[in-house]
């Protein structure tokens, strides 16, 4: 919108226009000479700019015809030796027609400043995106867009604000300081909730701003559909903010918005990038937490493996070998996915371990009794639960004992017989405060088979959306009880994995396979 | 999953139909915890139409029944499939929950 209101100097602007304009002025002048005129004269303020003949002053001038532009007088055309009507009327309309001429070129000078104005806000507006663009932080370029703007709008105070779906809201003001915040943040939720853009007297601020009276541009700024950020402006009263302030204030909040996307987007960019990070170290961690080495306990074959769903999981298996005591193992499955399963598994794995590490008499039912009684509380505010199994063997029997809180599948194939699933004889750790498992036992001599698995082999799912359930693992186990504890459970991982086929894998795959072997 | 939810007789009945896994349970998780929280509450989870549960539906079902006890109320299971039913039995929470053949039984039980 061009348009901008110039004053209009006099003086200085109808000596330039003769300036311009004198051969058509002496063209004129001569006409008048020639058709019985003495003198022809431009005068304002009864100073003759310009007259003809040259070097002619006349005292007493004929005519006298006023240049009016508008309401103001710029000045005269006098003519002498020339009276009459008929010379009064031609030179009204010539004077009238050099008025016209005046307007039109006073219009193109305004329009051509306009031109210069906008150009100079482009320029502006690019140098604000450019200096923007370098800013990571939302506050770093709230900063910049209150100086910039300040700078482009010409006003006193400027301040800007954003409100982050998370974290606290952030509000800087130059100079610093000077304007209460609560005033600051008034404006934006008056705008958040009403209009596109907020003036002093729509905001009816007449009683907060007595003490600092100004004139008020508020600007919201969306991001996303959302007003989440405003940008507002200060001028001393009375000068207010005309249309094309309003405009550049809008341009440069649109420029804004870009530019806080922009932000976000890297931040948020940046924030997955981290958990990301975050989520292979804890990845790294709990696989650090799985036993590095398979035990050799003489007369036994063990293998175990465990294949988490999602980067952590909540299925873990231990070794707990001490020279002086029977080797014991352990596996477990706590209820739920990802991280929190992660934490809560490793405060069990803890618990069954310190327990069969330090008790003086660690049997299986004791163990996992007493990790019942230490995580119950903890377990039931969360609302989960653990399922697990401790083993322990005997060599001089030959001998397993075990305790099962609630864990499944468990499969025991004698050398003799079929496998068959060994069920579990209390309720998982969590459940119940006291936990009433009992220490049961079963052989584990040479070809005996002992599988303690996860549910995620069980449950596994294959795109016709069957289970692969408890009966064809147990045809599996038969199937493959001959040969060694690893490549029994690298084919349990191959025929889970063939069954699923490109289904995702759902539950985390844990198994520890023991096998009896002749000493 | 569907989810149905109703009163009867002073027991509010949750009805589900399909899988009861990780992905399906958040909203029953949260509507156990509102039922829970009237006193006494007495919630029947009709699982008739359901073929699958996971550990997490398991923890849902435990978290409710707590909730429940916790305030002087229960937290009954009926209509259980059998292979529902194997998976309670395996891990023998059939120990932990008062388990019915269907709603009738369960509710008798619950209002007496």
């Amino acid at each position: 919108m061009l348009s901008v209101r110039l004053r209009i100097k006099p003086m200085s602007m109808l000596a330039a226009f003769i300036q311009v304009h004198y051969a058509r002025f002496t063209t004129l002048a001569e006409a008048w000479l020639a058709n019985g005129a003495t003198t022809f004269g431009i005068w304002q303020k009864g100073q003759l700019l310009a007259g003809w003949p040259a070097g002619n002053k006349p005292d007493q001038p004929g005519l006298v015809m006023p240049i009016c532009v508008g309401d103001q007088v710029i000045g005269d055309v006098r003519i002498s030796g020339m009276p009459g009507s008929a010379a009064r009327a031609r030179l009204a309309a010539d004077v009238e027609l050099i008025a016209h001429l005046f307007r039109l070129e006073h219009e193109i000078e305004c329009m051509a400043s306009d031109l210069v104005v906008t150009q100079d806000q482009l320029v502006a507006l690019y140098r604000l995106s450019h200096s923007m663009s370098q800013y990571l932080t939302i506050e770093e370029t709230l900063t910049a867009l209150v100086m910039e703007s300040m700078r482009l709008i010409k006003a006193r105070n400027g301040f800007a604000m954003f409100v982050p779906s998370i974290a606290d809201p952030i509000v800087v003001q130059h100079p610093p300081a000077e304007i209460d915040e609560a005033l600051l943040w008034r404006c934006f939720w008056q705008a958040h909730s009403a209009a596109p853009e907020v003036s002093l007297t729509t905001l009816d601020l007449s009683t907060t701003m007595a003490d600092c009276p100004r004139d008020l541009l508020f600007i919201p700024i969306k991001t996303r559909d959302t007003v989440i950020a405003g940008l507002g402006m200060l001028r001393d009263p009375g000068r207010g903010f005309q249309t094309p302030d309003i405009k550049l204030a809008r341009a440069i909040a649109n420029q804004a918005s870009a530019q806080i996307e922009k932000v976000l987007l890297y931040k948020e960019t940046f924030d997955q990038a981290k958990i990301r990070a975050e989520m292979e170290l804890a990845r790294q961690v709990q696989q650090d937490l799985l036993p590095k080495q398979l035990p050799h306990v003489t007369g036994l074959d063990i293998f175990a493996a465990s294949r988490p769903a999602f980067q952590v999981g909540g299925d873990f298996y231990d070794f707990i070998c001490q020279t002086d005591r029977p080797f014991t193992f352990s596996i477990g499955d706590v209820s739920g996915k990802g991280f929190p399963a992660a934490l809560l598994m490793t405060m069990t794995r803890m618990a069954i371990h310190s327990k069969a590490f330090f008790m003086p008499e660690p049997t299986p039912r004791v163990v996992l009794q007493q990790s019942n009684k230490d995580l119950y509380k903890d377990f039931t505010q969360v609302g989960v639960f653990a399922t697990a199994f401790v083993g322990q063997y005997h060599p001089q029997h030959q001998m397993l004992h075990y305790a099962n809180a609630g864990h499944s599948p468990v499969i025991y194939r004698p050398a003799a017989g079929a496998a068959t699933m060994l069920m579990a004889d209390s309720t998982a750790i969590g459940i119940f405060p006291v936990s009433s498992c009992e220490d049961q036992e079963v052989a584990l001599r040479p070809g005996d088979l002992l599988i303690v698995a996860t549910d995620g082999f069980s449950d596994a799912r294959n795109p016709d959306d069957e289970m692969f359930g408890h009966k064809r693992l147990l045809d599996l186990v038969d199937t493959l009880a001959e040969q060694s504890a690893q490549d029994i459970a690298d084919s349990l991982f191959t025929a889970g994995d063939r069954f699923k086929a490109d289904c995702p894998q759902e539950d985390d795959q844990t198994l520890v396979v023991i096998k009896g072997v002749a000493t | 999953m569907d989810i149905v939810t109703r009163y009867s007789d002073r027991v509010a009945i949750l009805e589900l139909t399909g899988r009861f896994d990780k992905n399906t349970a958040p909203p029953i998780v949260t509507w156990l915890e509102q039922a829970a929280a009237t006193t006494p509450a007495h919630i029947l989870v009709n699982l008739a139409g359901v073929n699958f549960v996971d550990s997490t539906a398991l923890a849902a079902l435990v978290r409710g029944l707590k909730q429940c006890q916790q305030r002087g109320g229960e937290l009954y299971l009926c209509g259980l499939q059998r292979q529902v039913y194997m998976i309670f039995e395996m891990t023998r929470l059939s120990k932990a929950f008062s388990i019915f053949v269907d709603e009738d039984h369960a509710i008798r039980a619950l209002t007496n």
